[in-house]
């Protein structure tokens, strides 16, 4: 009894444990990231920076600050950015604010979306991203009683959503509009916010998505090549085209690492927003069920996580945190396929970024603190 | 807290309901669709690729070089991968002086590969590299030079844009000498670059080499002479061909005017072809040496036979034929001296046209040589049994006959060789790239003609044409004997009757006499201020055959006496 009792007490002095069916996902993933990072960006890096090493490195660095992040964010209790809100809010709407402001943003490709600093780029959006779960988990959660009213459930998250939505259509991302915006939409769901209010939204938002479509002539375009990808394939149609045709040599066994073709320039950004098509293509079928299954692995932990913790903040920002990831791997990958239009969006933990690396490893960090909080919860009442 | 987890497992609904549509539609593309897709795919990267090797050289019987291939570059885009088309329109427009227009057109097109310019000089292709632009591509061709400009340039023709013969040598031997072409499969990214396979530049895809009979110090003195004579009396053009009597070899082939094949374009394309070859002409009187040739070797005259020639006017049916001096009663060697158009008439008749018919077709008139050139005509003689008296008559003093000038020196070459005619040719050797011999054509004997005894009594006759009284005194050479015939043919207006005015005049002969080593022809089309070919041909016959043989190092034998009188004709 005695050692049993001096067990358990060891047990309540380590309150963190690992969900290794969480982390083993993730680390399996962001090492398959590396080497696809290498075999898609070889050539690119060649012809850019001179060696064919420079994403590889940079990526393999992302990665062991991805794992320190990860360590740490798991050990910080998660209730801490419950206090924590308003401070990162405004942080985050801060950084947005500045990227916008010429002299501090680094352009590329005509969009303004990222900080140099010290030769690494740094993406406020995805930042942004996480302080928005944290901001409606922690908002939701305050008003748990009122949550069914207009005023208090639902128009305050809307209108911070906006703000952000205002700040990133500036710069302009329309993908990480339309992520933020289902974020919310999915958490405002969760969080039981009248249905009728979120199908409303879905209505007014419809004309308004329309609008700025048709607005951009890029985005008109990336619609028109999506219905018709073929038609379209000498220039708007380029890149879906070429991702399906990686798909389609890739086969069931796929070409073998380092040995694809269309990540020789015919792909666009194959290193990141094409990296699932360079995967289909050298690892084939396999490889990409592989992945899909690693990821429904990662989905299935973050959903149990939101449904067993033991307080509703938890359960938010588990929920919040899973679905960011979740439409990111959603969106990108229905890009990849030709089911979506084309949208900017890295594939978490397999798309070279850093900023989407790290801050994807924290997510992880903070839901595997959200899972461990739980059992050492369920531990303290079985121990009375 | 329940309905939060309700909800939490419709989300988790919704991302598994996704995941499946996304594992289906990877399914579908990788298995279903994949061969088609990977075939669609493989024809993107997978371009085939020709590379042709260096087309071989064409050289002079000395080895000097008359046509030569360099390498060169030559510009294409990708215009897929043109960032810019507009500016970059405007860069190369500058760089290699092309309309804007043009090469923006080219390059904002959905092709997969342009030219943008071809065969570019150093200069423009080092202009081109420095602007450092993505989708372009330099190609490595070969152009065609010839070192020695106009130069033999109907003989030997020249090449397309794509290297291949197009007229003259070039296209008669364009097998041999192109490069070999390989076809191969290389696999590119989108930037057009090649990759995996290394290019292959094989030395033995390179064409072979020509050696020709001719020489290109003779060829130069042909062309020479001829332009000045040309000049001289304002005529249209002169062709010449110096030609080696026992083999058939030709040792030039001269046309004016001249042409530059390096500049095409600023020639005219009338000039480019080799009339001597392509061009049918009335020889007039030159021909009296094959009617001479049948009537002696048909036993029906003698060199001293005599025929009256009616004073200068001949009364035929409704024509009246004329000598350009009176003549009484002359032999058959005195009418090839003075030229007697009516003592050829009248010799010939004795001789019948049937014979005369068939000597001629064994000089080779009315067909092909069977030369080493393309386009040869066949000349025409009308068959002897359409023959009127009258033409009988024309046709053997060389009217209402029409020949080519090689033909005429190809026969006129068999009475130099002992009544053998040799088949011409202008190529005698193919060598490979490194100049090991690949195959070599001889001279190659046709047919005997006429006996020996009659080759050297028409020898004899064509002697005296020379000598004083003779109407080709002009043509005498120092410290060589010589034979020759002049011919002046009048031309057929646009009326179809015979022109007063445009004439053809011409003077053929070889020399030396005892041992010829040359035979030369020259023609002369359209003399303006003079047109009799013993002031007009012969002294071009002359100048031309005295510094070939000097140039052959041939031994002078003798010293002959300057004839001052001629006649004409």
């Amino acid at each position: 009894m005695a050692s049993d009792k001096q067990k358990k007490q060891n047990d309540r002095k380590q309150p963190m444990q690992y969900d290794i069916a969480l982390l083993f996902p993730v680390l399996f993933l962001v090492g398959i990231g590396i080497v696809m990072v290498y075999s898609a960006s070889s050539a690119l890096a060649l012809k850019k920076f001179g060696t064919s090493y420079y994403f590889l490195k940079k990526q393999s660095i992302f990665a062991l600050l991805g794992i320190v992040v990860l360590v740490i964010s798991c050990h910080i209790p998660y209730h801490i950015f419950r206090s924590l809100t308003y401070p990162l809010l405004i942080l985050a709407a801060m950084l947005l604010f500045a990227i916008l402001i010429s002299g501090f943003g680094y352009s590329a490709g005509g969009a303004k979306r990222w900080f140099r600093i010290a030769g690494f780029t740094f993406q406020p959006s995805e930042f942004a991203r996480f302080v928005l779960v944290i901001f409606l988990a922690y908002s939701m959660n305050k008003k748990m009683n009122r949550i069914k009213e207009f005023k208090v459930g639902f128009l305050p998250h809307v209108l911070v959503l906006c703000m952000f939505a205002v700040l990133i259509m500036l710069q302009p991302d329309f993908g990480s509009v339309v992520i933020f915006g289902a974020i919310t939409w999915i958490m405002l769901f969760v969080g039981g916010v009248r249905i009728s209010y979120l199908l409303g939204s879905l209505v007014l938002i419809v004309p308004i998505v329309y609008s700025l479509m048709v607005s951009a002539d890029y985005r008109i375009e990336r619609i028109m090549s999506f219905m018709n990808p073929w038609q379209y394939s000498a220039d708007k149609g380029y890149q879906v085209v070429h991702s399906l045709l990686a798909f389609g040599t890739g086969g069931i066994w796929g070409t073998g690492i380092g040995k694809g073709y269309q990540k020789l320039f015919y792909l666009p950004e194959p290193h990141t927003d094409f990296i699932f098509s360079v995967i289909g293509e050298e690892l084939g079928l396999i490889g990409v069920l592989i992945i899909l299954g690693l990821y429904t692995v990662i989905l299935w932990r973050g959903i149990s996580i939101a449904r067993n913790s033991r307080d509703a903040f938890g359960s938010f920002v588990a929920i919040g945190l899973t679905t960011a990831i979740g439409l990111q791997i959603c969106i990108n990958m229905g890009v990849a396929l030709g089911l979506l239009p084309t949208k900017g969006l890295t594939l978490p933990f397999l798309s070279y970024g850093g900023t989407s690396l790290l801050m994807n490893m924290v997510s992880i960090g903070v839901l595997m603190n959200i899972g461990a909080m739980k059992k050492v919860r369920k531990r303290v009442t079985s121990d009375r | 807290m329940k309905q939060i987890k309700l909800r939490v497992i419709i989300i988790g609904a919704f991302f598994t309901f996704f995941f499946i549509i996304i594992g289906v539609k990877a399914m579908y593309l990788q298995v279903f669709r994949g061969s088609w897709l990977s075939q669609k795919a493989a024809n993107q990267y997978e371009v085939s690729f020709k590379s042709s090797g260096k087309r071989g050289t064409i050289f002079d019987r000395n080895l000097r070089e008359m046509a030569v291939s360099i390498d060169v570059t030559s510009i294409a885009a990708h215009p897929s991968q043109i960032e810019h088309p507009k500016s970059a329109a405007r860069l190369l427009s500058k760089a290699l002086k092309i309309d804007r227009k043009v090469l923006a057109k080219k390059l904002n097109s959905k092709k997969k590969f342009v030219w943008i310019k071809r065969k570019v000089t150093p200069k423009e292709a080092e202009a081109v590299k420095k602007l450092n632009m993505e989708g372009l591509d330099f190609i490595l061709e070969h152009k065609r030079f010839f070192p020695n400009k106009t130069l033999a340039a109907q003989l030997i023709g020249f090449t397309d844009i794509d290297d291949h013969g197009s007229e003259g040598i070039e296209y008669n031997y364009d097998d041999d000498l192109s490069g070999e072409v390989f076809q191969y499969t290389v696999l590119r990214d989108a930037h057009g670059r090649g990759f995996e396979a290394e290019k292959m530049t094989g030395l033995s895809s390179s064409g072979k080499n020509l050696v020709l009979t001719i020489d290109s110090t003779i060829q130069y003195i042909a062309e020479k002479t001829l332009g000045e004579t040309v000049k001289k009396f304002s005529a249209k053009s002169g062709m010449v061909i110096v030609m080696v009597p026992k083999t058939g070899a030709i040792l030039a082939m001269a046309h004016v005017p001249l042409f530059n094949p390096n500049a095409l374009k600023r020639s005219h394309r009338k000039y480019w072809r080799n009339r001597i070859i392509t061009d049918p002409f009335e020889p007039g009187s030159t021909m009296k040496i094959f009617s001479a040739a049948a009537a002696i070797e048909s036993g029906s005259s003698s060199p001293s036979s005599i025929f009256f020639c009616e004073n200068g006017a001949y009364k035929m049916g409704k024509h009246v034929i004329h000598d350009t001096h009176e003549h009484g009663w002359l032999s058959l060697q005195q009418i090839i001296k003075y030229s007697s158009n009516i003592g050829a008439i009248k010799f010939s008749a004795v001789t019948g046209s049937e014979y005369l018919s068939r000597t001629f077709q064994n000089f080779g008139f009315g067909s092909k040589t069977g030369i080493d050139c393309p386009g040869e005509t066949a000349g025409n003689l009308p068959p002897f049994r359409r023959w009127t008296k009258v033409d009988a008559g024309t046709i053997s003093f060389g009217q209402g006959v029409s020949v080519s000038a090689l033909q005429l020196i190809v026969a006129t070459s068999a009475v130099a060789n002992k009544g053998i005619l040799m088949k011409p040719y202008v190529v005698q050797a193919i060598t490979d790239h490194n100049g090991r011999l690949i195959k070599s054509f001889g001279p190659r004997r046709i047919r005997r003609v006429i006996s020996e005894k009659t080759a050297g009594m028409l020898s004899r006759i064509m002697q005296t044409v020379i000598t004083e009284g003779g109407t080709g005194v002009n043509a005498a050479l120092e410290g060589y004997s010589a034979c020759g015939k002049t011919g002046t043919a009048q031309k057929i207006d646009e009326n179809g009757r015979y022109s007063y005015d445009k004439y053809v005049s011409s003077f053929i002969g070889f020399a030396p006499v005892e041992n010829p080593k040359i035979a030369v022809l020259v023609v002369v089309d359209e003399p303006v201020k003079q047109h009799y070919g013993s002031i007009v041909a012969a002294p071009a016959f002359k100048a031309i055959a005295q510094k070939t043989l000097d140039y052959m190092h041939i031994a002078p034998k003798r010293k002959t006496d300057k004839v001052m009188v001629s006649l004409r004709r």
